[in-house]
């Protein structure tokens, strides 16, 4: 039956199941942050959210957290599929060794991260041990640091496989074809792969990167874990006025994260933009 | 099909008597409240961060119910008890009578929250048989932070809050808050709290502010702001003061209170501190801190706070939640809940007014080496302040020491 009927009956259910939950939720959390529920309409929690440095500063962070892992991961990914699309030995292992991550949630990489990486993690111990450094704090901060290096690992080692799987698939399909018609006219290597190549993998890269940005622009587990404490990334200062006792806060707390909301689907939409144009 | 009618209708009957309780309880008698509840369960939201503390709920206290009452206990473990004072705010807003959550362990700020949004369920604690073991003249148990209980809420346990250090590394740790000061400074980068809105990092910020105000005489009471704006501009002085010699430099403080118990453990940082200080000997128990870990007081005086138990008022099983809560007081439960290797949890029953096996029981209870006893803590206990101080506190040090 499915595929049969006129294409808006078919996609219905999948269509409901993203208005009922998404927009029902996305429209609550709108009505909330006008304190809509709660007697009246006011424009209350978003003046005193604007006018705050505090999230002005978190938003500041959050841009550069999505931003910096984005770019690294698109970068590091891009690279990562061109190498591993070509056939050598052992290339089934080597892309299943690249795709191992993809299972393993955010809040265990975090976990991992923090393991590895802190001032009493893995990696100090080790320099500590072999005598680089006098004691943990001797060690730089790379979690709960001022420049997120922390956060922005974690995302950019998790996302170069989903990217480099998107982008590898794209190229399955793509084929050999475009490229050896620009070999047959002369062009080098390189230049088949910067003019032929990257302009069609583009729009999937575009895609996938937005994915990644999207998330690590809104993601909370990420940062409560390995963010330090002044600025908290947004996601986490709207969970905090969520959990604070103060019932006031809770509008507030729908206004940041419709802000989050917002902030990246302005963004997202400019890069399709600035894409198509 | 006849299995689902049977639960079609089992469900139907459980709906109705949702919807009887409430008032209906009140007017009945303790006995007929059990036999209400007797194969039914119960919906409890807790911290569910220390896994002998969910232990004791979930087998010891589960245990019984099931066997005593065939009462199923769901524990749901929250990380901020916030979480479930916001459900049951929603569910009252969208008029919902028959909520998810039974009983939320709570205290302070989200009791004041539940009593002001009238989201507690007064005026049935006198129903149930055990809060006779309990002193409701005890002004530290008929007020939370400040906040008259009025019988909206039935007390657990009382706790106090206690540093901690290792004997083998600091022999000698500070023992006032004005000592811990000059300890800072002396030793750089050997101490930091956690960053309010974190519970105990905010306790801390309390102990400094009652120590400048000259102790908890000058707190006590409703919130003055100009006594308040006096006391806070020297508080943020002295810990913006000590900020460079903090870890890190304090540029970033640990967000939570688990954070600073594994900094404390992985020797980042000398002192730790508790709202529990039998979480200490767990600690050593688990391996987690070495054998010369040690908590004590200060002798200026440390917080101490009880918690409580709270029914939101659309409570779906108030009954059973009211058997629960019979239970919890109970003096056999509340000795098991003492028992160091248990929880170590000091109680808010009279002793006195317990059965002698369970007087002689709490007479020989045995704590760890590494908790300081309830008796040297207790010689020096300041009283929490009121809601509105606490929150006024934590949202100064975010405004003017953790920016």
């Amino acid at each position: 039956m499915i595929g049969r009927g006129h294409p808006w009956l078919s996609l219905a259910p999948a269509l409901g199941v993203i208005a009922v939950l998404f927009g029902g939720g996305l429209a609550l959390g709108l009505a909330g942050s006008f304190g809509m529920g709660r007697g009246g309409a006011s424009l209350e929690a978003w003046i005193a959210v604007l006018s705050e440095g505090r999230v002005w500063r978190s938003l500041g962070l959050s841009l550069w957290i999505a931003f910096a892992s984005t770019a690294l991961s698109c970068v590091i990914g891009l690279g990562a599929a061109l190498l591993l699309r070509r056939r050598f030995p052992g290339q089934g292992l080597a892309r299943l060794l690249f795709q191992i991550n993809l299972t393993i949630p955010h809040a265990v990489g975090a976990l991992g991260i923090l393991w590895l990486l802190s001032q009493s993690g893995f990696v100090a111990r080790l320099s500590a041990g072999a005598g680089l450094i006098d004691g943990p704090a001797g060690f730089p901060a790379l979690t709960q640091d001022r420049f997120a290096i922390g956060i922005i690992a974690h995302y950019v080692w998790k996302e170069v496989p989903f990217i480099g799987l998107i982008l590898l698939a794209n190229m399955q399909s793509l084929g050999d074809d475009p490229e050896s018609a620009a070999r047959s006219l002369g062009a080098s290597p390189f230049a088949a792969m910067r003019l032929v190549l990257l302009p069609l993998l583009m729009p999937a890269l575009i895609r996938a990167g937005a994915i990644v940005f999207a998330f690590s622009f809104g993601a909370w587990e990420v940062p409560v874990l390995l963010g330090q404490s002044a600025p908290t990334a947004l996601p986490v200062l709207a969970w905090q006025r969520f959990t604070d006792p103060d019932l006031a806060a809770r509008p507030e707390a729908m206004a940041l994260a419709m802000l989050i909301a917002l902030v990246s689907a302005v963004l997202i939409r400019a890069a399709f933009a600035g894409r198509n144009r | 099909m006849k299995r689902m009618m049977t639960a079609i209708g089992a469900l139907l009957l459980a709906g109705t008597a949702a919807a009887q309780q409430g008032d209906a309880l009140l007017d009945m008698g303790w006995d007929e409240i059990v036999e209400t509840a007797r194969g039914g369960e119960v919906n409890v939201f807790m911290w569910g961060g220390a896994d002998n503390i969910n232990a004791y709920v979930s087998d010891y206290i589960g245990g019984i119910l099931e066997e005593e009452y065939d009462i199923a206990l769901n524990r749901v473990p929250l990380s901020d008890t916030a979480e479930a004072v916001n459900i049951v705010l929603g569910e009252v807003e969208a008029g919902a009578t028959t909520g998810a959550v039974d009983m939320i362990w709570i205290n302070g700020e989200n009791f004041r929250t539940m009593k002001q949004g009238d989201l507690a369920w007064c005026g049935y604690v006198d129903k149930l048989p055990n809060a006779e073991l309990v002193n409701f003249d005890n002004p530290a148990i008929a007020n939370d932070f400040g906040t008259p209980v009025e019988g909206c809420e039935v007390p657990w346990s009382r706790v106090q809050f206690a540093f901690a250090h290792d004997t083998a590394r600091t022999s000698e740790p500070p023992r006032s808050i004005s000592e811990l000061l000059a300890w800072v400074e002396a030793n750089p980068g050997r101490f930091t709290y956690p960053a309010p809105p974190d519970f105990t990092g905010a306790a801390f910020v309390r102990h400094v502010f009652t120590h400048v105000a000259g102790g908890p005489d000058a707190l006590i009471g409703p919130f003055d702001q100009a006594k308040f704006d006096a006391v806070a501009e020297e508080t943020w002085e002295i810990l913006n003061g000590i900020e460079p010699h903090l870890w890190r430099e304090g540029v970033t403080y640990p967000t939570s209170i688990t954070q600073l118990q594994q900094m404390f453990a992985n020797q980042e940082v000398d002192l730790f501190f508790t709202y529990d200080p039998a979480e200490v000997g767990t600690a050593v128990v688990n391996g987690i801190f070495p054998e010369t870990a040690r908590s004590y007081g200060l002798s200026d005086g440390t917080l101490a706070n009880t918690n409580y138990m709270v029914i939101p008022v659309n409570a779906a099983n108030k009954a059973a939640a009211m058997v629960t809560q019979n239970l919890l007081l109970s003096a056999e439960a509340q000795l098991e809940k003492a028992q160091p290797e248990v929880w170590g949890a000091a109680t808010v029953i009279e002793p006195d007014r317990a059965p002698d096996e369970v007087q002689a029981g709490f007479a020989a209870l045995e704590r760890h080496p590494s908790v300081v006893s309830i008796e040297e803590l207790g010689q020096a206990a300041l009283p929490e302040l009121q809601a509105d101080w606490t929150s006024a506190i934590e949202d100064g040090w975010i405004r003017n020491v953790g920016n």
